[in-house]
């Protein structure tokens, strides 16, 4: 079992707070969402892009926009609400903790 | 050579190969499936289908506009499968409370369609598809055409035969599948259709005054237009409602003469037809009656065509459909049998001809005649004309 299966579920889990923080520090669309992520042990596609984000909107975490693109298209611009930064900063906590609590045990 | 499909994505048109519209099609309804219960389905799918749209448009070149297979799973690839989140079931009371986000604007449907070129079409030709090439390029029908360029060879004594046959050597023959799809251009019918009514269901969407309403308005135009596309495009050669297939006709078990009969029938008008054309342009009257108002013989030989085939018309359908439902199979058209039909048709009056010119001297000083009596309606036509 490779390291990436091991820590597929870890992954996915984590994939949520990512785009939380991705998204509070511009407003982007879901392209450049896929650009940040890729290289990344978190790339990821459309397919579970899209869904995630349109699941996060219905909990209010995230908004989003159209914006006219040259080329093609309108595009949706996503941003946090108030409640997601508050989502957020609640997982970066949290983050925090798990962090220091794998630091933290056995050598 | 593929076959090259229209579809929209989000207002954007395209044409695939075959092979990547039956892939793009499983993709889709897969993701449907998966999404299933989700409260935004109709909305993720139009993200995905939005997604699927850049990426073809980055694939398409100025030069070529037909997505091939290999790039639509390609792009297929790149999405990635559609995973739904489980929980999602569970949220229908935050959907609910949730407040409303800006509609999605309509996407601009007035894309830059591929370009109509100029291009023989082979398929459903009769002679090297000039006339079925230039019936796509104009957008009108063909046998129309076919019947105007027919008149015209006749009237301008050949001189339309011979510019049809510089055509058929100046315009290229649509041979790739995307000279194909630039020769007919957009399958207009259906990509009209579809767009007509999605800008009705834009303007329609702006009349619902709460989010449930409007999703599921959405939900039902998307599934109804799914629904349409499909069948209008795959349209199986054999239609389904084999019940009742030429709309009035009873079974044919019940007039197991009616093929005959009918034949007759068609025969006799064919005959009486014949006969007339044959009295007008010997005696300039028909059965004895001259033609009213001083109408010249040829108006008359027009009317007789005209009456003729009006006259003829539902027989043959008629005929047609009991022949193919005693072969126990519906009945549709079939060019090649109607061609066929026409060469045995032309051939059968040859042979009459030949009999008659042989056996009545009537009918050979009036066949001798012919040239005299054409050049009279070309003259005829040509004053007319001048005359105007």
């Amino acid at each position: 079992m490779s390291l990436d299966d091991k820590f597929s579920a870890l992954r996915k889990g984590l994939l949520e707070f990512l785009l939380l923080k991705i998204i509070a520090a511009d407003k982007v669309y879901v392209a450049d969402i896929l650009r940040q992520l890729s290289g990344t042990e978190f790339a990821t596609q459309e397919g579970t892009l899209y869904p995630l984000l349109s699941k996060m909107r219905r909990e209010s975490l995230v908004d989003y926009e159209w914006q006219e693109s040259e080329a093609g298209p309108p595009r949706k611009y996503y941003k946090l609400t108030a409640k997601g930064r508050d989502q957020l900063g609640d997982l970066s906590t949290y983050w925090n903790k798990i962090h220091s609590t794998v630091k933290g045990l056995g050598p | 050579m593929n076959k090259v499909i229209s579809i929209h994505l989000h207002g954007v048109a395209f044409q695939l190969e075959e092979g990547g519209y039956d892939a793009l099609r499983a993709y889709l309804d897969n993701a449907a499936r998966q999404l299933d219960g989700n409260p935004d389905k109709t909305e993720i799918i139009a993200d995905i289908e939005t997604a699927i749209a850049d990426k073809f448009t980055g694939r398409l070149t100025a030069g070529r506009n037909v997505v091939l297979t290999a790039e639509v799973e390609a792009v297929i690839a790149e999405i990635g499968p559609i995973t739904n989140d489980s929980d999602s079931a569970s949220n229908d009371k935050a959907a609910a409370k949730s407040n409303a986000g800006p509609e999605p604007t309509p996407t601009s449907s007035n894309q830059p369609r591929p370009p109509k070129r100029l291009y023989r079409i082979k398929e459903g030709a009769m002679l090297s598809g000039v006339c079925n090439g230039l019936a796509a390029y104009l957008g009108i029908d063909v046998t129309l055409l076919r019947l105007v360029v027919a008149i015209l060879i006749f009237v301008s004594a050949g001189t339309v035969a011979i510019a049809y046959f510089v055509a058929v050597i100046i315009i290229p023959k649509a041979e790739t599948p995307e000279q194909k799809a630039a020769a007919t251009g957009p399958s207009q019918t259906a990509d009209d259709f579809v767009r007509m009514a999605r800008e009705g269901y834009y303007e329609g969407i702006k009349s619902f005054p709460d989010r449930q309403a409007r999703r599921e308005w959405k939900r039902r135009f998307k599934r109804d237009m799914r629904d349409w596309k499909y069948n209008f495009q795959w349209q199986p050669p054999t239609p389904p409602n084999v019940s009742n297939p030429a709309g009035t006709c009873p079974a044919s078990s019940a007039f197991p003469v009616a093929t005959p009969l009918l034949s007759i029938l068609k025969a006799l008008l064919l005959f009486a037809f014949w006969f007339v054309i044959f009295s007008l342009i010997t005696t300039h009257a028909v059965f004895g009656i001259h033609l009213p108002w001083g109408l010249p013989f040829w108006v008359g030989i027009i009317l007789a065509v005209l009456a003729y085939r009006a006259a003829v018309a539902p027989v043959k359908a008629l005929r047609r459909s009991y022949y193919y439902r005693q072969q126990g199979r519906p009945y549709y058209w079939n060019p090649f049998a109607a061609l066929s039909q026409g060469l045995l048709t032309l051939f059968i009056l040859a042979v009459f001809i030949f009999l008659a010119d042989h056996f009545f001297s009537g009918f050979h000083q009036a066949l001798l005649g012919l040239p005299d009596c054409l050049r009279n309606i070309v003259e005829t036509i040509q004053q007319w004309w001048d005359g105007r």
